[in-house]
């Protein structure tokens, strides 16, 4: 059984610690109860009591100002290497009457700077949207360093902090940049199997009847008036083509080459699922078949997002003619090495 | 108010508390109060035209460094103590950082450092006006550290003030009325921590050596007519108070509070001579035995807070027999008088005396004139060379006595009947002070009188003493204890007879000639009551009153568990009584229990969905159009345009009216509530 269960409802729901400025209140506190034991002098104790008391009340205060708060963070289901990435967190205070004073969303980094996101105030029942961007810098698995809810409020003598959230593993895909059309017909190899889709290009598809939500550009005014009802034009994909990527090699001579080639793969399969084109991946132990839609396109990046040069798949022959399942595709081919 | 500008001006504020602190412990005088009330406007002011007129570093250091120097010179020369001298250096600390303040962190740590004003004040004073200056401290100090903490965050975060002040700061802000609840908050817990902290120390250290000022006439040496400058002193310097239920303590006998008793005198001084003192031993409750009272006398406890006076002695209703006091030793003389060396244990203890009765008892006869005197009496019939008419003014007045102790009367009834009270004790003759006093002038203050009695008992043989100390002082009913002012400084007489030993005699009209206490106004005596509070609960309290109180709890507890058991057996009497305590019991766990639920609190959040949101919801419901859990409002809608297209413009209505109410905060109009009852009304006929 997981030990983590155990522990849960012993854990404290907080962790609370003193500020460089908590440090000096708690050495006076000390410094002065030595001297009115030694002096015997009362005003001397009320004056650690003073202080005493005003540490009891900080941490009252700063735990009215916690209490009810609800955060929930999430990450973006897609990351890209080297591209910000937008996280966002919700925070709600739930409290019936009270106002949460002076919270801070930290987000902490691993070996970088924490950022703050500061609020410095919560009305009770009311909630915020909280967002920020990040960037990791390489693709595969990342272990992100999570996000905490703290306050120093009232006296920032104590760092009151909420469990760390947020601080999961996640798949960064390679980096992907803009392919133009050009590109693509450079790259692109032999194949065939053209199929009209409809899709966001510029030449058109169909038309139909409007519906609620249609883009009102859309309306053919023409048609329309002819058959005195809206129609609307669909579009067809700017690319049809089904296409094949291929990675040719293992790429394990040279890292940088590995990672440039796959984050060139990336990027022409985000264009191709984009433009609607089924997209199939193979190369040196690796096989997705053929798919379209931004689900393919996850498929196939994790698959890059993941992909060792080192790992023993690695070195199983590559899908190619005569292999069960094969079609005749365009073909895109990346070389590794 | 711009939040840096506030939390200037209370830092400012802050340093004023602390400085009045300072000077009301006698720290900084009406001088240094001036130039320190120059330097905080100066700057203020700098600080105010910084940007535009900015000082050269060179400049500023040459001035930091020369003032450090200064206040190194202070420390190790000139001030007057160690804690004077830390003091110097605190002020330059905090002037330096007002004066150089770059960032808010100067601000802060001028702030901290005023609080140390008040810890150094509160190692020499004692005065109920330091409560006053801490409750501003607390108040002061509590708003600025919020303040603090709210425009650094902001900074650090650059939020900006547009955020900060979308509460606001000013006094009905709700940062402000949190601040004032922290310090009402603080000050009640401080009350509390104040009381239970253990008292388990010793007085070992002490920052000045003297505290308070010092008075003459409690020397053991006595000039005639060194009271007159005190005599006219309203200040209260001791409070006695009867911890003991005593029926009207104002008709308490001979009731007076004796000081020093001086056995030699010169013409013009009386002193203590040569004498035995000694150490008085603790008895096993720890207090000091004196005498074995011999039981002539009411015994009564007195509870007596003296504020520094400067003087060793220890003033007691004569004749004490016991003294509670946080003292490592006292020392009783063989005239009784009793001193103790540390300041701080003279400032409270608690007396037990046998209060003298008149007539006194078990007075012997004795013959008259007086045969002869045992050999240890000699010193107390000492005398300087007198005129010849001086004896036979003594002779004159007891001619005709029966005993002694008649004799005595005689003069006292002589000297309190045919003299004045004076204060204005200029010297008219060439004569002896005593002598111009009983044949010229004729008037005189209390030592006067108490010399020429105790010199003309002498005189016909009766030893004789003068005691210095002060008068019984005046009754304050709000506070149930005496207030004896420095006026009430006082010397009389004891003479020795045969029996009961040393008796007092005072000879002075002083009482008669004095007016009515002219302070008996009301405001003024709760102000004394508050300060006699002040001192027997805060600056006198001890791990004995802990003990007593720790005590009383007890006995309150056990009484309270004897009325619960009571209540017990009552409610075993009444039929089905149980039942109803248990369900009782029942329903506030279930209310406990469902408030401390986990998603308590979202049920809280879902309030905050539009209730015409909820009613749609629950309408789809009833038609078997579910919300799933995931799904968000506008997902929800198309979903439901998909399947039921009846109900499209009505959902789309409500969930774009959902949108904004929710997420844009913004209010619909009565047009717009009109039309989304009709969509709802939609949902329900369909």
């Amino acid at each position: 059984m997981d030990s983590e269960w155990w522990w849960r409802p012993f854990r404290p729901r907080r962790t609370i610690w003193p500020t460089r400025d908590g440090w000096w209140c708690l050495f006076v506190v000390i410094g002065l109860g030595v001297a009115a034991i030694n002096t015997g002098n009362n005003l001397l104790y009320l004056l650690v009591s003073l202080l005493l008391s005003l540490i009891v009340v900080s941490g009252v205060l700063s735990e009215q100002s916690m209490r009810g708060l609800r955060l929930e963070a999430d990450a973006p289901e897609e990351i890209y290497a080297g591209a910000p990435a937008l996280f966002g967190a919700v925070l709600a205070n739930s409290k019936r009457w009270l106002t949460s004073y002076s919270v801070t969303l930290e987000l902490l980094a691993r070996g970088g700077r924490t950022r703050f996101i500061y609020l410095p105030r919560l009305e009770a029942g009311r909630d915020r949207l909280l967002t920020w961007d990040e960037t990791l810098p390489a693709r595969g698995r990342h272990r992100l360093a999570g996000v905490r809810l703290t306050t120093r409020f009232p006296f920032g003598l104590f760092l009151k902090a909420g469990h760390v959230m947020l601080d999961r593993e996640v798949l960064v895909f390679p980096a992907v940049r803009p392919i133009s059309p050009e590109e693509l017909l450079r790259l692109v190899g032999a194949g065939t199997s053209a199929v009209r889709r409809r899709g966001r290009g510029h030449d058109l598809y169909n038309l139909r009847a409007y519906r609620a939500g249609d883009d009102p550009r859309l309306i053919h005014w023409r048609s329309s008036a002819k058959v005195e009802s809206l129609l609307v034009r669909e579009m067809e994909a700017e690319t049809t083509e089904d296409t094949r990527v291929v990675l040719s090699g293992r790429g394990e001579r040279d890292a940088a080459r590995l990672e440039a080639a796959l984050s060139e793969a990336a990027s022409i399969t985000a264009h191709l699922a984009r433009a609607g084109a089924g997209v199939e991946l193979t190369g040196a132990g690796l096989f997705v078949p053929l798919g379209r839609g931004p689900g393919q396109a996850r498929r196939i990046l994790t698959e890059l997002a993941l992909y060792d040069p080192r790992a023993p798949e690695a070195g199983a022959a590559e899908f190619g003619p005569g292999a069960r399942g094969w079609r005749s595709l365009r073909e895109v081919r990346v070389e590794l090495d | 108010m711009p939040a840096l500008l506030a939390l200037r001006l209370i830092t400012y504020l802050l340093v004023c508390a602390g400085v009045a602190a300072l000077a009301l412990a006698g720290l900084l005088g009406p001088v240094g109060g001036a130039i320190l009330a120059l330097a905080l406007t100066g700057s203020w002011v700098i600080d105010q035209v910084r940007n535009r007129m900015p000082v050269r570093p060179f400049f500023a250091w040459a001035i930091v460094v020369a003032a450090a120097a200064a206040i190194a010179v202070d420390l190790l020369y000139l001030a007057q103590s160690l804690l004077d001298g830390m003091v110097h250096l605190l002020l330059f600390l905090i002037l330096l950082r007002l004066f150089r303040r770059r960032s808010l962190k100067d601000l802060r740590d001028a702030g901290f450092l005023s609080f140390f004003m008040l810890v150094a004040a509160s190692a020499v004073t004692f005065n109920v006006s330091f409560l006053f200056v801490f409750i501003a401290f607390l108040v002061l100090g509590t708003w600025m550290l919020i303040l603090h903490h709210i425009v650094s965050e902001s900074d650090q975060a650059k939020t900006g003030a547009t955020d900060l002040t979308v509460g606001g700061i000013g006094p009905r802000s709700p940062l402000f009325r949190i601040s004032l609840a922290a310090a009402a908050g603080t000050f009640a817990l401080a009350g509390v921590m104040f009381f239970i902290i253990p008292r388990v120390g010793q007085a070992t250290i002490h920052f000045r050596p003297e505290l308070g000022r010092r008075i003459s006439g409690f020397t053991d040496r006595v000039e005639l007519g060194a009271y007159g400058e005190i005599e006219t002193d309203q200040t209260v310097v001791m409070r006695v108070h009867f911890p003991e239920s005593v029926t009207d303590p104002e008709r308490l006998p001979n009731l007076r509070w004796r000081g020093l008793a001086f056995d030699r005198f010169d013409g013009r001084i009386w002193e203590a001579g040569p004498r035995r003192r000694g150490p008085v031993r603790r008895d096993l409750s720890g207090a000091f035995r004196l005498v074995e009272p011999r039981g002539t006398g009411p015994i009564v406890r007195q509870e007596i807070f003296l504020d520094p006076i400067g003087a060793d002695a220890v003033f007691v209703a004569p004749q004490a027999a016991r003294i509670e006091m946080r003292a490592g030793s006292i020392v009783l003389d063989d005239m009784g008088s009793i001193t103790a060396a540390a300041t701080s244990a003279r400032l409270q203890y608690t007396v037990d005396s046998e209060l003298e009765v008149t007539p006194p008892r078990g007075l012997r006869d004795a013959p008259w004139p007086p045969v002869s005197q045992p050999p240890e009496a000699a010193r107390y019939l000492q005398l300087p060379p007198l005129p010849e008419r001086i004896p036979a003014l003594a002779r004159e007045v007891t001619a005709g006595s029966r005993s002694p102790y008649e004799a005595a009367l005689k003069l006292n009834h002589y000297l309190s009947t045919r003299f004045t009270y004076t204060l204005v004790l200029k010297q008219q003759t060439k004569l002896d002070p005593l002598e111009e006093f009983l044949f010229a002038r004729r008037s005189g203050n209390c030592e006067y009188f108490a010399a020429a009695m105790a010199v003309m008992l002498r005189s016909v043989g009766i030893p004789a003493r003068v005691v210095g100390g002060f008068q019984r002082g005046d009754w304050n009913p709000y506070g149930a204890y005496f207030m004896v002012r420095m006026k009430d400084a006082h010397s009389w007489v004891e003479a020795f007879f045969d029996g009961p030993g040393w008796v007092s005699f005072d000879p002075s009209p002083r009482a008669a000639a004095e007016e009515a206490f002219g302070g008996r106004r009301t405001a003024a005596l709760y102000f004394d009551a508050l300060r006699m509070r002040w001192y027997r609960h805060v600056i006198n309290w001890s791990l004995r009153d802990q003990v007593g109180v720790a005590a009383s709890m007890h006995r309150g507890a056990s009484e309270w568990r004897g009325s619960l058991l009571g209540w017990r057996d009552s409610l075993r009497a009444v039929p089905g009584g149980w039942v109803v305590a248990m369900a009782v019991l029942m329903l506030v766990t279930a209310w406990m229990l469902r408030r401390h639920a986990p998603g308590a609190g979202r049920r809280v959040a879902a309030a905050a969905v539009p209730r015409f949101y909820l009613q749609a919801l629950r309408a789809l419901a009833r038609r078997g159009i579910r919300r799933g859990s995931t799904e968000t409002a506008r997902e929800f809608s198309g979903r439901v345009e998909r399947a039921t297209p009846a109900f499209a413009p009505a959902v789309a209505r409500l969930t774009a009216a959902y949108e904004r109410c929710r997420f844009g905060e913004g209010a619909l109009s009565p047009e717009e509530a009109a039309a989304l009852d009709a969509s709802l009304a939609a949902l329900r006929r369909r």
